[in-house]
């Protein structure tokens, strides 16, 4: 009896030793326990808003705007950058649901719009304040930029305006998008600072609003068939006569490593530093030759350039927009010419003479045409020539403060040029003058300071020339040339004349994830 | 006492209490003496004589005499290797002699299994053992591997890379996830979750496999992989020994790929009409492999000693082993020092037990390995390592493109560990059968990482990067990092064991209760750049002013803490009746702290039965069967590792910058998507086991039948960005099934006095399945994985997850010959042949990695004082997608980078050459001489040397296959198995053969 007594304490104590607590306290992380709790960190939880949407705006974002239109091309070179036919199909107009790019910009965008939905849910948890108010109506404001890029690029989109709604969406009409966006941003105005300065430099002000409204008034026709090019001057007159911005004499300066608040033209810029990384251009359009001439850490892959039927934009060399190209022969800043040392052959690998092992010093000259060794693969070939194919366009000036390939150049998104150019392009297509304005003055006051010459008669054709010069490489060809009517034009190797081809496909794997969705027609 | 630990006074209190009840245990010792013999009246020398329940032992001499101190009611226990043990009641007698029979009734062989140990007889589960003897020789770091081949359905494969880790594959893969969640779990003796780096392979004595479920639910969640028992050495009970084992070895490359030399490449452009370029033509044929490569030296040293008497053993080791690998710079040394001590007292009541066991391993790491590894492979043959002016020839104008002697000789990449292992555990024998065991362990890893690059690599590398995200090093003038991470390792566990035999019955129960965690990732990183010196490398951060670069930004690494609770209860239940009728049921409620409140808890049950069909009376008439037994098993485990601990919570971090106010702020967002309702990843096995002894046990087999299905598959997967806050999702979505058959024979044809000949073979068959891929967020039944991103390649994946297809499934373009003008064309999806095929569009499914037959085939021959033991391991029935073979037959590049030689037939305008396809999928199938070793056995003075070998051994001696890469042993765990990648992280460092000298002498 007495050892029975003694196991059955042993077991009681036995289940005495063990706990069963599982609570493990959190003691690495920033979770739903302890943030936000101060008033900075409903500023900081504002953050994600902004570092998202730069993500992808010089990437694929920027390979959607210009390689699908006769701005800029991405031709393979020797099997390099052919990558699954991603860049051949945005310029052939033959993309599929499953092309890389469209589904890196879907995702980035629709991220992006997930991210502000939850931004807002916390910042509306924050103490109530003006400072609250203004915080809203921008994170607002960046929901309807956000959804103006969706808008543009696949016009029928799942409409998102709440965070944590967990049953799959559906696709929302593109006019119903466009109210959204209107609406939205409409409402978001009255809050918004009409502060211009380092204060509000790179967030929405009201003029940025104003840009939106602008932009999207005067696509309206293209997005629902409505013409309201009065309202397009309305907006541009509400950013002209406050007086806040101006045209720049030194053009680069706009676009150089160091522009930020103190660029008077730029309306809204997506700011970027040569630490965070995602605005890295100069690695594509630089030839690999010219590491030195710009001083750059990297050796660039030199692999997007202009197309050759796009140059005629730049028919006058003193324009300082034509200056940015780099074209013909090339030198380093001391002047000396770029020389690369290869073989006759090493310069084309068609040449086939008994001489052709001779090494030969090539200044390295760009030249405008691409000349396809291969057609069906969309390739150049892989030889001194046809790395030497294309100008190549330095807007964004190459970094060489950077230690890595990150640039520092913010991105500019509205500029004051495109509100007068917008104006112009409205009264053109049957808005009411204002202020005196005509289309051909406020054109040449634009030509004037780019030292263009100043024109005598304004057409549209002229005016979409002029759009395409002061714009090229800031995302902005594909949608002029849609507004255009030239989308379906044919240009470098494109024939394709599908007008389904205006709005992309959504991605594959997004159907996959979400079959609610209805696919756009034509895919 | 911080709370959340368990009370540690309550459990001293039980044990105050219950050692008071032991007074009742008195004593009555004698001294008897005796002499052992072999049936066939040989002295047996060495025999181990042990007082039953008692600490009390001793062994025979020369003249197989012995004595020993008992007590007169006692039973001795006589044992010795290859003869049957028996049991002699000692009744008062001070004389006993003993004639020990011999066997090789594989029956009666020990096993160890989760908290005890049974005979095999009594198994109702599917466990290998391997004991010492068969464990694998070769110049090995790492435990797993003297595994490799020895058991069937376990498959392991290792690179040649000195500090790579092995991935272990047990019944086909249990999981999605990588790392620790595919893993078996180890014990080192009795240590659950014990650091394989605190062992060294010289001082293990057994391993065992436990391989079904009714084996290893009792370990629960962290047991669906299996578990690997290690028992290392210990004193026989009055024993005392000492060793000495040491080998040399010589590594070299096994294998490298066939790149052009300078002049084939030279020869080969010219046919072609093309020409390198004057700065990529210095008239050199280098031969980049080569010059990468050095002849690995090994050298391995062990010590252990150990004895005991009455009251007290001890055992000890220490080891000391050196590596070279067989790229330049990449090392392993490790000194690697073990001691344990067992001590009876309260009457040999209690046994109490210490292990302190302390690693110190120092790596030398290949920096930037993928880079090097693949510039070793394109870097044009026909420049010089070396300008004329002795500095680096290099070309930067291409991107990722440097010289490979360049990357090994300007950076120094080292990470230095330490482990320590501290295990307290006691034994109280209770009263009726009861005994009560105790086990607290803590185990400690710290680890020290430096990184240099100096001022060469920063001006010209500085752009170097991982393909896989594009971290570029930055910095000026030198870059100095260094880290240090400590993971800590808190194990507690107690259990009461009852055992009774009452007549025919047989009655063992376990109760038990385990307490762990698990803290990883505490420590830090920074770095720090522009030194005036490249002298003092990593060893003074603070030499550096970064302050002067403008946009260095100090790197503190990532958030790499994490703590991880799991709290257990178990119980077992073993009956026998007969010795011919055994079952066995086991449950375990484990809980975990990484799920959310309402999953945490998890019960993982399994029942088992066993019939000794030999030992029914219908069998007594037979004489073919000698043993035979049928088993029978069903259970579950579960899988908590591989995901943050905090995955049921919305966590924040640091997602950038942005500016307010012209001022830059941290923005903080979302990092992970929270799931509360992630449940436990169940893995559930059935198995039916038949072992048996043919013509007196001279054949003895196993052969197993199992059907492995793990639901609930916890991985993570991409989900719609506009639903979910982050990209990525942790969740439960799929099931997987594991079928196969595992068969192992062991046979004796020849067994003389003089030559013996042993031969064993394990053969295994699996096949995976994925059953489903639906889950939260993830409605496909199909993903494309496995993107080997070679140059122009961007996007294209080679596999697919796919509903009723294994994994590891490829599904890739379809090669349809080259057209007239040379170039190749892949089949389109709408019929016909393209010269442009889509990715997704225009892929095929295409045959899996997934092996067929896993097969291992051991001998062992003795004759006199020579032994020789040979093994062969074989592979077969899988494919490999060979992307470096694609990514290198390039011959529109040829000028620029080298190519396969294999290229020299290639039409040079066939621009569609390298692009992945199921030309590059090949057979994986291959035989493989893995060791072959002769030993001699000196003949000694017992009096002072017990024994004294010599061998000479060698490892991947040939193997014959058609696979094309360098070897077809590549990783073949995770989510895409049998891909021999050119880029990514697990990518082709080469394999090695080794050649070794060792001696063993024991004291």
């Amino acid at each position: 009896m007495k050892k029975i007594k003694y196991i059955l304490s042993s077991f009681a104590m036995l289940l005495l030793v063990s706990c069963h607590d599982l609570e493990v306290p959190v003691e690495n992380a920033l979770t739903s326990a302890n943030f936000p709790i101060r008033t900075e960190h409903f500023i900081q939880a504002s953050g994600p808003t902004y570092t998202n949407f730069r993500g992808s705006i010089a990437l694929s974002y920027w390979f959607l705007q210009s390689l699908t239109s006769d701005e800029s091309i991405l031709p393979a070179r020797g099997g390099n950058w052919y990558d699954g036919a991603r860049y051949f199909q945005l310029h052939q107009h033959n993309w599929n649901p499953d092309n890389g790019q469209i589904g890196g910009t879907w995702n980035w965008i629709t991220g992006t719009i997930t991210t502000i939905n939850q931004n807002l849910a916390v910042v509306e948890t924050a103490p109530e304040s003006p400072a609250k108010q203004q915080g809203l109506a921008e994170l607002k404001a960046m929901r309807a930029i956000a959804y103006w890029v969706m808008l543009d690029l696949w016009g029928n989109v799942p409409l998102l305006t709440k965070f944590g709604i967990t049953e799959k969406p559906t696709t929302t009409p593109r006019k119903d998008i466009f109210a959204f966006v209107e609406k939205e941003i409409l409402e978001a105005i009255p809050n918004l600072s009409s502060d211009v300065s380092a204060a509000t430099y790179g967030r929405p002000t009201k003029f940025v609003g104003y840009a939106l409204l602008a932009k999207l008034y005067i696509n309206a026709e293209v997005y629902i068939g409505q013409k309201r090019y009065d309202d397009v001057v309305k907006m541009c007159d509400n950013i002209i006569s406050s007086k806040k911005y101006a045209l720049e004499s030194n053009f680069a300066k706009v676009f150089d490593i160091d522009n930020g608040p103190q660029i008077k033209e730029t309306i809204f810029a997506v700011p970027f530093d040569n630490i965070s990384g995602g605005q890295f251009l100069a690695r594509y359009y630089l030839h690999r030759a010219m590491r030195a001439k710009f001083e750059i850490p990297f050796t660039p892959s030199g692999a997007i350039s202009i197309q050759e039927e796009f140059l005629t934009n730049f028919n006058e060399p003193n324009d300082v927009r034509a200056k940015m190209l780099l074209q013909g022969k090339q030198f380093l800043s001391t002047g000396a010419p770029i020389i690369v040392k290869t073989t006759k052959r090493g310069f084309n690998q068609d040449y086939r003479e008994a001489d052709a092992a001779t090494p030969i010093d090539y200044h390295l000259e760009l030249v405008p045409k691409l000349e396809y060794r291969n057609l069906a693969s969309f390739d150049l070939g892989n030889d001194e020539k046809a790395w030497a194919q294309g100008f190549r366009y330095a807007k964004f000036f190459p970094d060489k403060t950077s230690t890595t390939r990150n640039q520092g150049n913010d991105f500019p998104f509205f500029r004051y040029s495109d509100v007068m150019l917008m104006k112009a392009e409205a009264i053109m297509r049957g808005a009411a003058a204002t202020a005196g304005d005509t289309p051909l003055a406020l054109v040449n006051t634009l030509r004037k300071i780019r030292t263009a010459s100043e024109l005598q008669t304004l057409t549209l054709d002229e005016l979409y020339a002029e759009r395409g010069r002061e714009f090229c490489n800031e995302n902005w060809r594909r949608n002029d040339m849609i507004r255009f009517g030239k989308f379906e034009g044919k240009w470098g190797l494109k024939t394709d004349t599908d007008p389904n081809k205006r709005l992309f496909p959504i991605p594959r794997n997004i159907l996959n994830i979400n079959p609610q969705l209805t696919q756009n027609p034509g895919y | 006492m911080q709370k959340n630990y368990p009370n540690f006074k309550v459990l001293f209190y039980v044990l105050a209490m219950t050692l008071t009840s032991l007074g009742v245990f008195a004593q009555n010792n004698i001294t008897v003496k005796g002499t052992v013999i072999s049936s066939s009246g040989e002295k047996l020398p060495g025999v181990s004589i042990a007082l039953q329940n008692s600490s009390k032992g001793s062994t025979t001499d020369q003249d197989g005499k012995f004595s020993i101190e008992a007590d007169g009611k006692g039973t001795l226990v006589f044992s010795f290797v290859g003869f049957q043990t028996q049991t002699v009641s000692i009744n008062g007698r001070t004389q006993i002699s003993v004639s020990l029979t011999e066997t090789d009734r594989t029956l009666d062989e020990i096993v160890v299994v989760g908290y005890g140990q049974q005979t095999r007889k009594s198994l109702t589960s599917s466990i290998s053992t391997i004991t010492a003897k068969d464990l694998n020789r070769g110049a090995i770091s790492d435990p797993t591997q003297l595994l490799q081949g020895k058991v069937a359905g376990l498959n392991i494969t290792k690179s040649g890379d000195p500090n790579g880790r092995p991935s272990i594959i047990l019944r086909g893969a249990s999981t999605l996830r990588e790392g620790d969640a595919s893993q078996p779990l180890f014990v080192i003796d009795g240590v659950v979750g014990a650091d394989l780096a605190t062992v060294a392979p010289d001082d293990i004595m057994a391993m065992d496999v436990l391989k079904d479920a009714a084996a290893t639910s009792i370990y629960g969640s962290r047991a669906a992989n299996g578990v690997i028992i290690i028992t290392t050495n210990r004193p026989k009970d009055g024993q005392t020994f000492a060793s000495y084992k040491s080998y040399i070895a010589s590594e070299t490359v096994s294998n490298t790929i066939d790149m052009m030399s300078g002049d084939q490449l030279r020869s080969y452009l010219t046919k072609n009409g093309k020409s390198l370029g004057p700065a990529d033509d210095t008239g050199a044929n280098t031969n980049w492999q080569d010059v990468v490569a050095q002849r690995g030296f090994s050298q391995n040293h062990n010590v252990s000693f150990g004895g005991g008497n009455k009251s007290t053993n001890y055992n000890a080791s220490i080891n000391y082993f050196k590596q070279d690998g067989i790229i330049k710079s990449s090392s392993l040394d490790r000194l690697i020092g073990r001691l344990s001590i067992e001590q009876y007292a309260l009457n040999d009541k209690l046994k109490m037990g210490l292990t302190l066991a302390t690693t110190q391993s120092n790596s030398g790491i290949v920096p930037f390995q993928d880079v090097l590894l693949i510039n070793r492979l394109r870097y044009l043959p026909t420049v010089s390592p070396f300008n004329t002016d002795g500095t680096y020839y290099e070309n930067l104008a291409r991107s990722n493109y440097y010289n490979p002697s360049g990357i090994i000789d300007n950076a120094t990449v080292t990470s230095n560990s330490k482990t320590f292992l501290a295990n307290f555990r006691a034994t109280l024998k209770l009263p009726a059968g009861f005994s009560y065991d105790v086990s607290a362990t803590v185990q400690n890893n710290q680890t020290n990482g430096t990184q240099f690059y100096n001022d060469y690599y920063t001006t010209n590398y500085n752009n170097i990067a991982f393909t896989t995200n594009y971290t570029v090093i930055g910095g000026r003038n030198g870059l100095a990092v260094r880290n240090t991470y400590e993971n800590t390792n808190t194990l507690f566990e107690n259990y009461i064991t009852y055992n009774k035999a009452f007549g025919k019955h047989n009655v063992n129960v376990i109760a038990g209760y385990s307490w762990q965690q698990t803290l990883n990732g505490d420590g830090f990183q920074a770095n720090n750049t522009n030194f005036p010196t490249n002298d003092t490398q990593a060893n003074f951060l603070g030499l550096g002013n970064s302050q002067a670069v403008s946009g260095f930004v100090v790197d503190y690494g990532g958030n790499n803490y994490s703590k991880l609770r799991l709290i257990s209860d178990y119980a077992r239940l073993n009956y026998s009746y007969a010795g011919k009728y055994f079952i066995q049921g086991s449950v375990r409620r484990d809980g975990s702290s990484a799920f959310g409140a309402n999953n945490r808890w998890g019960y993982f049950p399994s029942v088992s039965a066993a019939w000794g069909i030999d030992g029914e009376n219908f069998m007594k008439n037979q004489n073919v069967f000698s043993e035979l037994k049928m088993r029978l098993s069903y259970g579950q485990t579960g899988n908590s590792l591989g995901f943050n601990p905090l995955v049921s919570l919305l966590r924040y971090g640091n997602v950038g910058t942005f500016l307010v106010n012209g001022a830059t702020l941290s923005a903080i967002g979302v990092v992970q998507n929270p799931n509360p309702d992630l449940r436990w990843e169940k893995t559930a096995m059935s198995n039916i086991g038949l072992d048996f002894g043919i013509l007196k046990n001279k054949i003895t087999g196993t052969l197993d039948l199992y059907s492995k299905t793990t639901t609930d598959l916890i991985w993570t997967y991409d989900v719609d960005p506009s639903v979910y806050l982050f990209r990525q999702l942790t969740a439960n979505a799929g099931e997987m099934s594991n079928k196969g058959i595992e068969l192992t024979l062991n046979y004796t044809p020849v067994k003389t006095q003089n030559f013996t000949w042993t031969t064993s073979i394990n053969m295994a068959h699996n096949r995976n399945i994925l059953v489903s891929l639906k889950g939260e967020g993830l409605q496909a039944d199909s993903l494309l994985i496995a993107a080997p991103n070679g140059g122009g390649q961007t996007g294209s994946t080679v596999q697919v997850l796919l509903s009723g297809q294994p994994v590891g499934q490829f599904y890739t373009f379809q090669y349809a010959g080259r057209n007239e003008a040379g170039v190749s064309q892949f089949t389109s999806s709408k019929g016909g042949t393209t010269l442009v095929p889509l990715n997704k569009n225009d892929y095929f499914l295409a045959g899996n990695a997934q092996p067929k037959l896993l097969l291992g085939w051991n001998n062992t021959i003795a004759y006199k004082q020579f032994d020789l033991n040979f093994f062969f391991r074989a592979v077969l029935g899988h494919q490999i997608m060979n992307t470096v073979r694609a990514d290198f037959n390039r011959p529109q590049e040829a000028g620029s980078y080298n190519v396969l030689v294999e290229t020299g037939d290639e039409p040079i305008g066939d621009f569609n050459s390298f692009r992945y396809s199921d030309r590059y999928i090949e057979s994986g199938s291959f035989l493989r001489l893995d060791n072959a070793t002769l030993g001699y056995t000196v003949k000694t003075k017992k009096n002072y040397i017990k024994n004294l070998r010599f061998y000479l051994s060698g490892n991947n001696i040939f193997v014959l296959t058609k696979y094309k890469g360098i070897d077809p042993e590549v990783n073949m765990g995770g989510l895409t198995p049998g891909v021999d990648w050119t880029r990514f992280g697990n990518g082709f460092y080469p394999k090695t053969r080794t050649f070794m000298f060792g001696v063993n002498v024991g004291f």
